[in-house]
C-alpha cells in the first residue's frame, strides 16, 4: 500500500506539468527496494521464503523451432546449492551444479568444468534458495531505471549490481508486481553473451508464487523452460550436491 | 576467393546476356522479389552490424535501379552478386537454379549408397575406398577405378558445370564430391549402372545395388536424419586410428571417440581421419580437443556473431593424451572439422596431413529465392586461434600429400602413410 500513496503525489505532480509534456519518468519512479520487496510479498512473503530448506523442479527444456528437447530436473538448497540435469534428446546430459563453494559444468560433449572468477560467482548468485529475500547480499546496487512496456505489460525496469559480475536488468509488473523479464549478460569460459529472458505463468505451490515458464535468447537461438512440479523440503539424498569424479579429478589436478 | 569466383561468373553471364531471352514482367517481379530478400537478409544477419564500412541503406539506392533494368537472368544474376561483392566477404553468392539441383544429393530422393566412396582428382571422379562385404566390393570394384557414365549419362559435363562455377573457390571438391555422390545415391535396393574405367583403362559395366549407408542413422532437430558412424582400431602395429564420418550424434560419438583415445593412452601416436568430413555440431569439436589438451583456457578459435564473440573454449578432459597426434584432412574436410583441425594446428597439438580444406567453417545458410536461385551466405565470421580466416581459405596441411589414381590402384593411401612415418620418426 504505501508504494500506491507514493506515487500519488508523483501523479499529481506530472498533472502540473502535462501541458508542457510528459514528466521524466525517473520522478514518479518507487525506489528498487521496495520493488524487490513487493515482489516478495506477491510471491508470498517473507514468512513463506523461510520455511523452504530445498527444492526439486522438474520440467521440459526446449529449443524453439529445432525439434531439440529433453527433461531438466533441478535441485536447489540452502544456502547456496545446486544441482541442475538436462537430458538433450541425441545430444546427451549436460549437468551444472555448485556445492556452495566449487561451480562447475559437465557435458557429454564438451566435458568439465570448473568456473572461475565472475562465471563462478554468478552461479553461486543463482544457487541462492531464498535469492529474493537476500538481494541486498547478492547486489551492491539496484536502481529504478524507468517505465518500460514488456509485452504489452507496463514494468519498472531495475538494474541491479552483483558484488561480483556485469549489471542485470529486471523488469517487474507494475500491477502484479511479478517479475516478467531479465537481461544479463552471461560470463561463460565461451566469453561474455547477452541473454534475455521473459517468465511467465505463475503458479502457487505451498505457499509460493514461481514462473513455470521460460523463454530464453542467447545469440539468436531461442529455448523455453517449462516447470511442471516444484517439491519444497523434499527428501534428497545426501550427495545430492557432491562434485561429479570428473570434477574431483580436475580439481586435484 | 569466392567473390573472385561471383565476379567472374558475373563477367561471364555479362558476355553470354546477348543470347539470353528477355524476362517476362513475371520473372522480373520475382528478380527484385530476390533482390529484396538478399538485401534484407544481409541488414537482419550479418555479423557485423556496419557491414565493413559499407552503408548497406545506400547500397540498396544504388542497386535496386540496376535490379529493375535488369531484363534477363544473367543480368540480374550480376546486379545481386555485385551487390553481395560490396561486403567484400568471399562466402556470400547467389547460386542459379540449374546448378542448385546438381549440389542438393537430397533432390536425389533417397539416401542409399553405391557402397563406395569418391573424390574427383585431376577431373577424374575416382572410387577411393569401397565398402567390404558391400555389392559392390562382391562386384569387384576397386578404389582407383574412374566412374565414367551413371545410368546412362556421361559423368564429365556434370563435373564440368559444377567445376566451372567453383572454378576459384576452395570449395570446388567439396561440390565436385556431392554432385556425383548425388547422382550415385538412391533407394535403398534399388540399382545403378555405372561404368568405370579400371586400372587397365578398360571400360567396365556394372550394375550395383544401393544398400543402407554406414552406421546408425542419427537425428538431430529437424535436421534430415543422417547416418553416422565411428571406426577406431589399431594401425601399423601400435598407431591409434580414428575415423568418423559426422560431427553429430554425441550421445553416442563422444563416448566413442573418448574410449578410442584412451584405449591408444599406451601408443606413440593417435591419427584422426577427417577426409571427406562435412563438420556438424561445432561443440563437438571442443569436447574432443579436451582429451588432447591439458592446458585451461585454451580455445580453437572464436565465432564472432552479430550478438557476441564465442569462443571455442577447450575443457581439458583428464587423463588427457600426450602422444603425437596426426589429423588427416582433404578439400572434402568442412566446418566443424576445419575448427578442430585448423585450432589443433594452431595450438600447436597436432600436425595436418593431406590437401587443403573445404574453407567452409562458417555456419551458413542457403535460401532459395523467390525467383528459383538460391543465396549462400554466412552467419557469422570464425578466425582460428591462430588469428586465421579459415572461410574461403581452409586448412593449410602442415605436410601436403595428395591422393592418386596410381596409389589408390596400387592399394596405398600416401596421406595415411605420410602420418604413419612421422609418428615413427618421432619414436
Amino acid at each position: 500500500m504505501h508504494l500506491r500513496y507514493r506515487l500519488m503525489p508523483a501523479v499529481f505532480i506530472a498533472g502540473l506539468f502535462c501541458y508542457a509534456g510528459p514528466a521524466r519518468a525517473e520522478d514518479a519512479l518507487p525506489k528498487a527496494e521496495e520493488i524487490l520487496d513487493k515482489f516478495v510479498e506477491a510471491t508470498g512473503g517473507k514468512a513463506a521464503y523461510e520455511k523452504i530448506h530445498n527444492e526439486k523442479a522438474t520440467g521440459t527444456f526446449e529449443f524453439v523451432g529445432k525439434g531439440v528437447k529433453g527433461a531438466m530436473t533441478n535441485y536447489r538448497a540452502e544456502p547456496n546449492k545446486m544441482y541442475m540435469r538436462i537430458d538433450l534428446e541425441n545430444i546427451g546430459a549436460i549437468e551444472d551444479g555448485t556445492d556452495g563453494e566449487t561451480a562447475w559444468t559437465l557435458s557429454v560433449v564438451q566435458g568439465p568444468h570448473i568456473k572461475q572468477g565472475e562465471e563462478r560467482a554468478v552461479s553461486l548468485r543463482e544457487a541462492t534458495l531464498r535469492a529474493p529475500l537476500e538481494w541486498r547480499k547478492l547486489y551492491k546496487n539496484a536502481e529504478t531505471a524507468a517505465v518500460e512496456d514488456v509485452n504489452g505489460q507496463a514494468c519498472y525496469k531495475l538494474v541491479l549490481t552483483p558484488n561480483e559480475g556485469k549489471p542485470e536488468t529486471q523488469y517487474y509488473d507494475k500491477k502484479s508486481n511479478l517479475l516478467v523479464k531479465m537481461s544479463v549478460t552471461v560470463v561463460s569460459q565461451m566469453g561474455e553473451i547477452p541473454t534475455e529472458t521473459t517468465v511467465s505463468d505463475y503458479k502457487e505451490q505451498d505457499g509460493l508464487l514461481s514462473p513455470r515458464k521460460s523463454h530464453h535468447t542467447v545469440l539468436g537461438q531461442e529455448f523455453e523452460i517449462t516447470i511442471n512440479q516444484i517439491e519444497y523440503n523434499t527428501e534428497m539424498p545426501k550427495d545430492r550436491f557432491d562434485l561429479p569424479a570428473e570434477i574431483k579429478a580436475l580439481a586435484t589436478k | 576467393m569466392r567473390s573472385l569466383r561471383i565476379l567472374a561468373a558475373a563477367l561471364v553471364s555479362s558476355a553470354l546476356a546477348w543470347s539470353q531471352p528477355p524476362l517476362t514482367a513475371e520473372q522480373k517481379r520475382l528478380n527484385k522479389e530476390s533482390f529484396e530478400f538478399i538485401w534484407s537478409t544481409i541488414r537482419d544477419q550479418y555479423w557485423d552490424p556496419t557491414f565493413g564500412g559499407a552503408d548497406w541503406t545506400a547500397v540498396h539506392d544504388e542497386f535496386r535501379p540496376r535490379i529493375e533494368r535488369a531484363n534477363t537472368m544473367a543480368e540480374a544474376r550480376t546486379v545481386m552478386s555485385q551487390m553481395l561483392a560490396r561486403l567484400g566477404k568471399s562466402h556470400f553468392g547467389i547460386i542459379p537454379a540449374d546448378v542448385y539441383g546438381d549440389l542438393d544429393s537430397r533432390e536425389e530422393g533417397g539416401t542409399a549408397s553405391a557402397g563406395f566412396d569418391v573424390r574427383v582428382i585431376e577431373n577424374r571422379a575416382l572410387v577411393t575406398s569401397v565398402e567390404e562385404d558391400s555389392p559392390a566390393a562382391r562386384q569387384g570394384v576397386h578404389a582407383g577405378w574412374e566412374i565414367i557414365r551413371i545410368d546412362g549419362a556421361d559423368l564429365a559435363p556434370r563435373l564440368e558445370k559444377v567445376a566451372d562455377l567453383y572454378r576459384s573457390s576452395t570449395m570446388r571438391e567439396l561440390y565436385l564430391m556431392r554432385s556425383v555422390l548425388g547422382k550415385l545415391s538412391g533407394e535403398e535396393g534399388s540399382l545403378v549402372q555405372i561404368q568405370f574405367r579400371d586400372g587397365t583403362g578398360s571400360r567396365i559395366d556394372k550394375e550395383i545395388q544401393r544398400i543402407r549407408p554406414q552406421g546408425s542413422l542419427a537425428k538431430f532437430g529437424y535436421l534430415p536424419p543422417s547416418y553416422v558412424w565411428i571406426k577406431s582400431r589399431k594401425i601399423a602395429q601400435d598407431i591409434g586410428y580414428i575415423a568418423f564420418n559426422l560431427f553429430l550424434d554425441p550421445a553416442r560419438l563422444m563416448p566413442e571417440f573418448g574410449d578410442a583415445v584412451h584405449y591408444f593412452a599406451d601408443c606413440p601416436g593417435i591419427i584422426i581421419d577427417l577426409r571427406g568430413n562435412p563438420g556438424g555440431l561445432g561443440i563437438m569439436a571442443m569436447g574432443m580437443a579436451g582429451w588432447f589438451i591439458d592446458k585451461p583456457d585454451q580455445r580453437l578459435g572464436t565465432m564472432y556473431t552479430r550478438q557476441a564473440p564465442v569462443k571455442f573454449a577447450v575443457n581439458p578432459r583428464p587423463p588427457v593424451y600426450h602422444g603425437a597426434l596426426a589429423i588427416l584432412v582433404d578439400g572434402c574436410s568442412a566446418s566443424t572439422s576445419e575448427v578442430f583441425a585448423g585450432g589443433m594446428k594452431d595450438l600447436g597439438r597436432a600436425r595436418i596431413f593431406g590437401t587443403r580444406t573445404a574453407g567452409a567453417a562458417l555456419p551458413s545458410a542457403i535460401d532459395r529465392l523467390p525467383n528459383g536461385d538460391a543465396l549462400q551466405h554466412a552467419l557469422a565470421d570464425y578466425i582460428s586461434e591462430g588469428g586465421r580466416t579459415l572461410e574461403g581459405v581452409g586448412v593449410i596441411p602442415d605436410v601436403e600429400v595428395k591422393l592418386t589414381r596410381e596409389a589408390l590402384l596400387a592399394g596405398h593411401d600416401p596421406v595415411l602413410d605420410a602420418a604413419i612415418e612421422w609418428i615413427k620418426a618421432r619414436k
